[in-house]
């Protein structure tokens, strides 16, 4: 299988629900495993549910330094942006992962980081499930593409492939997936950085028909009469 | 068409579409405003209508005004917002208009927390508005479930003439489950003609429809309200739905939760099946009318020693519990008020402490 190749700063974004945060919770677990030293910030200030906040305990038990807000404000419906962000892009690991909010709007606040992000190179990937309302074309994913772009005052260089039905995935709906994250990636001219995998079905998955790297997903966002894969 | 994953707030914003719904009012609050956010956008691409009232009180009356003309019609709130349209939705069910209504529920009471909660129970079954005015309440688990009641919600409201209101905690607006639509349904209330101030002329009538709630004559007003009297019994005879779990098994113990709520105690149940007590529930799938019959039968089982109602609120639903039981069980309560979701575990130990 290919490694994921990515280092330095990467900023994840989407669509809302595109999966941002499960991608990036098990991107640093994955690096972090494969020796890398590995932050994560959560910079969703739209959406106060399903945050990286969320596997907070299980991923400081496996040591992955992360950046959130006040313990006191974790709840609250309000836009608080950590100071600690900017200091983590100013002085990134060596590999510093943003997890942005959903759509333009969750988008919106890293333009307030340009200062941080002034003189660094960074990775902006796009994350797309082809099966969420309004990713399901090209057409869809280069609109996204373009509002995330103008809010972020920032472009983005790369994709990643997200399609999933959560505990539905069928292989038919990866391998699928795939193929729809190839076109995009040809029209758009963006890289395909990755495609993810559940751990739940990555043994039904023929992996040579995959050209590109594969993330496998341990599910950390649950809801509460489920458990999460545990990370060891 | 397949699967796809959505958010319960977008679902059921697609769903009112598919549901032939074309209009829709609505003020943002969290934990819905995703079902503005959604319709804003598709509504314009099937030609429909979203307009963002000033308030919920406006909305309220955008929504009788769409109602009172045929149209179907519906809205999205959350607890506060709820309480700003009571007064509308009052007048709605007095002038036996159809209309659907969703609260996404807050954790309350006064201004709440926006995480996952059934605040509204009481609300919702007994006191949507003034004069005494009911709702059929339908409750879902899960994001496909709220598709079918939001479905079902727009003929129902036409069948009785009387709004229905979908109520769901934060959970079922914010989760994402995969999805599949049912066939779309036409666009208008087929009955539209018995209420509908479209003019005689296009309805070919010699009948003048009159929408209204004020009857200044006491006999009047007297008829109107036995005539809403009638339509909530015939709720009680034919719209009653509910679910049950785990209640083949000699279960010593009944849980009677609805909502999200009722899936953790669904695990706990599984869990406590292995460690050799049997626990059953009910789920009431429409809190009005609240499967009353159903609840008692099947608390009467001879192996059932307790019932405990478990809801993300101070106890809301016991009441209707303890009517259902009329006294052969002790009926007691577990939950959590202020946001944080009972684990299993927490469900467990609230089972294991009836000490049955």
């Amino acid at each position: 299988m290919v490694e994921i190749n990515l280092q330095g700063i990467v900023v994840i974004v989407g669509n809302y629900g595109s999966g941002k945060t499960e991608v990036s919770i098990n991107l640093a677990v994955n690096k972090k495993r494969s020796g890398v030293e590995v932050q994560i910030a959560d910079l969703d200030l739209v959406n106060p549910y399903f945050r990286t906040r969320e596997a907070r305990s299980q991923l400081s038990e496996i040591g992955i330094n992360m950046a959130l807000p006040p313990e006191e404000y974790l709840q609250a419906d309000l836009p608080i942006l950590s100071p600690v962000v900017a200091g983590l892009i100013k002085n990134p690991v060596e590999l510093t992962i943003i997890d942005a909010g959903g759509d333009d709007a969750g988008a919106t606040v890293l333009a307030s980081l340009a200062d941080a992000f002034k003189g660094k190179s960074f990775h902006m990937l796009q994350v797309v499930n082809p099966l969420r309302p309004f990713t399901q074309t090209v057409k869809g994913c280069l609109k996204m593409r373009s509002e995330i772009e103008t809010a972020a005052k920032m472009t983005i260089n790369g994709i990643i492939g997200n399609a999933n039905l959560i505990d539905e995935t069928s292989p038919e709906d990866i391998y699928s997936g795939y193929e729809f994250v190839k076109l995009l990636s040809q029209e758009s001219g963006l890289d395909l950085k990755f495609i993810t995998v559940s751990s739940q079905i990555f043994h039904e998955i023929d992996i040579s028909r995959i050209s590109c790297p594969v993330l496998k997903i341990e599910r950390q966002l649950v809801p509460p009469w489920k458990k999460a894969v545990e990370l060891k | 068409m397949g699967k796809v994953l959505m958010k319960g707030n977008e679902a059921i914003g697609e769903a009112a579409i598919r549901a032939g719904c074309l209009n829709y009012f609505a003020y943002p609050i969290t934990p819905q405003s995703e079902v503005a956010e959604y319709l804003s956008r598709r509504m314009p691409e099937v030609g429909g209508v979203f307009l963002q009232g000033e308030s919920e009180v406006a909305v309220s009356y955008m929504i009788f005004g769409a109602a009172a003309a045929g149209a179907r019609v519906f809205t999205t709130s959350s607890s506060p917002g709820i309480s700003l349209m009571s007064e509308g939705v009052s007048y709605i069910t007095a002038a036996q208009c159809p209309a659907v209504f969703v609260n996404i529920m807050r954790g309350g009471p006064g201004l709440g927390g926006i995480l996952p909660s059934q605040a509204d129970y009481l609300q919702a079954t007994k006191g949507i508005g003034h004069g005494g005015c009911r709702l059929l309440v339908m409750a879902p688990a899960g994001v496909q479930e709220a598709v079918e009641m939001v479905m079902m919600a727009f003929p129902l409201a036409e069948k009785y003439r009387n709004p229905v209101i979908i109520l769901g905690d934060g959970l079922i607006g914010q989760m994402m489950e995969p999805v599949e639509f049912p066939d779309s349904l036409g666009s208008e209330p087929s009955n539209k003609d018995d209420w509908a101030t479209t003019g005689m002329d296009t309805r070919k009538s010699t009948k003048r429809n009159l929408v209204r709630s004020l009857f200044l004559d006491p006999k009047q007003l007297n008829e109107n309200n036995l005539v809403l009297k009638a339509k909530y019994e015939r709720m009680k005879e034919e719209e009653i739905r509910y679910e049950k779990y785990n209640t083949d098994s000699d279960y010593k113990v009944l849980i009677v939760s609805y909502g999200t709520m009722s899936r953790v105690c669904k695990t706990a149940i599984d869990q406590l099946k292995e460690e050799g007590l049997e626990v059953g529930l009910i789920r009431p799938q429409t809190l009005f009318p609240f499967p009353e019959i159903a609840v008692r039968k099947t608390a009467e089982k001879d192996s059932c020693k307790a019932v405990i109602s478990i809801e993300m609120s101070m106890g809301q639903m016991v009441e209707d519990v303890q009517m259902s039981i009329q006294g052969k069980l002790p009926v007691s309560w577990y939950g959590k008020c202020g946001g944080d979701i009972p684990t299993p575990e927490e469900v467990i130990d609230a089972v294991k402490g009836l000490n049955v």
